[in-house]
């Protein structure tokens, strides 16, 4: 450890401290930053965590939205699949194809650098009130992660067998199919397994735009003010992000070399 | 590694293709997959008109002209030094309240995830009394579980019945969430790393607070830094997002502008965010750069 290494690592803590402090400063602290229900409200949303509403028409309506979460996220990363694989392989930075990979880098940066729900408000706004809108807009900026993230897998891969098959004449496409996917494969599933519990989450706020889903509920129930069917779909939402979280972890575990 | 070469494979495995759990679990996705096209093209076509037919095609287009402001003869939006000084402000508060929000995190989960870390907590490296700290463990899991698994969105709502509408409602939304993902990934870092150097302290005579302080901290506090400075970049681009219910910076901005049918003041807050992104994208790049 050179004084160096300490020297840039006091720089970059005084300066997120420096950050926090500015940000402080951007808040009105005025008397009623709670606002006078708001101790009262407290105190009913966490004593509705004991007692969520389990009557048979909650429980058949949240198992109904969680479908629709469920299908909204399945979708939505079919097409970012779709998006990402194409994309990210045009990306990868090599000198060979500088002409593809820096408009395909454009697109990803330019998809994932609005969030999903602005892209659904954008489509519902735009095109109409369909369970189509929120696919494309799950799918445009998960398409945006994974491409990059498949563009970096891609060329980090060892470069050993690839410099052996450029040796033995083989052309640039058939070291990709051969070597580069293969190689990178295991690590671009297991990332994609790991977004798909993102888009769950994800696919549950779409709703909050009028899209049905679990979000919905928790939105309808909120204007209600019933806690405690809100926390019957929060604890819907978190046992479906828990399955899925089980799941991906599973497999990126048998995918670990 | 010197393995003896593996005995002949069964028969009958090549025979059959092996049902391992990645092929099943392979398989269950492309199922999902397809179940839930064929849901969603089929809600689609019950209504009155398809997301597939020329309607569709009509109202994208005639948007985008909202959005340029083709059509209109008011100024738009995006030409008035005016207007962008007035969405500048606004941009300057969701700049802080992303920030407010990370930090919150970042304090949040500073001061839980040694305790998520089963490593420290059970086993050989855990402190007397090993069942209280066993609860604590669990205590921390839990509660990264219930704040990660609940979207910035949800919290920002249930954070509006508490405070007033304003920046740190939002931020605390945004703090909660993502302290349940740093936490549980700060305390996966502690969980992996080598047990030697710990052991090593702890043998040689130091403290349990010692092993945290020399073993533990320098070696995942680099990380954390790191898984900071990544959740930031999400976090600017979900600020907008909780906005639309905290009422705070663009976000309240965008809905409103949305349901005033004010489309060039739209296309100036899109703007505004875009240079947002890409300023913090940069920013968290340099800032990686100087905690390496």
């Amino acid at each position: 450890m050179t004084p160096r290494f300490f020297e840039s690592r006091r720089v970059l803590t005084l300066l997120l401290l420096a950050a926090l402090a500015w940000s402080l400063t951007a808040v009105s602290w005025r008397g009623d930053l709670i606002h006078s229900g708001g101790f009262r409200a407290i105190g009913e949303i966490f004593a509705a965590i004991v007692r969520p509403e389990l009557s048979a028409d909650t429980l058949a309506i949240a198992f109904r939205a969680s479908w629709t979460t469920v299908a909204y996220a399945a979708a939505g990363m079919t097409l970012a699949l779709a998006l990402a694989f194409p994309l990210g392989v045009l990306a990868r930075s090599t000198t060979h194809q500088l002409a593809a990979s820096i408009p395909a880098r454009a697109f990803l940066a330019f998809f994932r650098s609005v969030h999903e729900l602005v892209w659904a408000w954008l489509f519902v706004a735009a095109l109409g009130l369909s369970p189509v809108a929120a696919v494309l807009a799950l799918g445009i900026p998960y398409g945006g992660i994974l491409g990059r993230i498949y563009a970096e897998l891609l060329q980090d891969v060892p470069q050993a067998p690839i410099r052996a098959l450029r040796t033995a004449g083989a052309s640039e496409w058939r070291i990709f199919w051969h070597a580069r996917l293969p190689m990178a494969l295991p690590d671009m599933l297991s990332y994609t397994f790991y977004r798909f519990e993102c888009a769950i989450r994800s696919s549950a706020i779409m709703s909050f735009i009028g899209l049905g889903g679990l979000g919905r509920e928790i939105q309808l129930s909120l204007d209600d003010i019933a806690f405690g069917r809100m926390w019957t779909f929060l604890y819907f939402l978190i046992a479906l992000v828990l399955i899925v979280d089980l799941w991906s972890t599973a497999v990126r575990r048998r995918l670990a070399p | 590694m010197n393995h003896a070469a593996p005995a002949a494979p069964a028969p009958r495995a090549a025979l059959l293709p092996r049902l391992s759990f990645l092929r099943l679990s392979l398989l269950a996705a492309i199922v999902l997959c397809c179940a839930s096209w064929v849901y969603i093209l089929n809600v689609d076509s019950n209504q009155s008109h398809s997301f597939f037919s020329a309607e569709t095609w009509r109202r994208g287009v005639s948007f985008l002209k909202d959005l340029a402001g083709a059509g209109s003869t008011a100024t738009p939006a995006f030409a008035q030094a005016s207007a962008w000084r007035e969405t500048g402000r606004l941009a300057y508060q969701t700049l802080a309240m992303a920030v407010l929000g990370i930090g919150i995190a970042a304090l949040v989960a500073l001061a839980t995830f040694i305790f998520g870390a089963r490593t420290l907590m059970t086993g050989e490296l855990a402190p007397y009394g090993a069942s209280a700290w066993r609860a604590l463990y669990i205590a921390a899991r839990a509660f990264f579980t219930l704040t990660r698994s609940v979207p910035e969105l949800v919290w920002a709502m249930i954070a509006v019945f508490i405070f007033s509408p304003g920046i740190l409602p939002g931020a605390i939304a945004l703090g909660i969430h993502n302290a349940g993902i740093l936490g549980k990934l700060s305390s996966e870092v502690v969980e992996g790393l080598d047990p030697r150097p710990m052991r090593a302290l702890r043998s040689s005579g130091a403290g349990r607070f010692q092993v945290l302080l020399y073993g533990v901290l320098p070696e995942a506090l680099p990380r954390f830094t790191t898984y900071l400075l990544y959740r930031w970049e999400v976090i600017i681009r979900t600020t907008i997002v909780v906005g639309f219910v905290a009422a705070g910076g663009l976000g309240q901005e965008f809905r409103l502008a949305m349901s005033h049918f004010h489309y060039t003041t739209l296309s100036l807050i899109l703007i505004w965010y875009l240079i947002l992104v890409a300023a913090v994208d940069i920013a968290a790049v340099l800032l990686r750069r100087l905690a390496r």
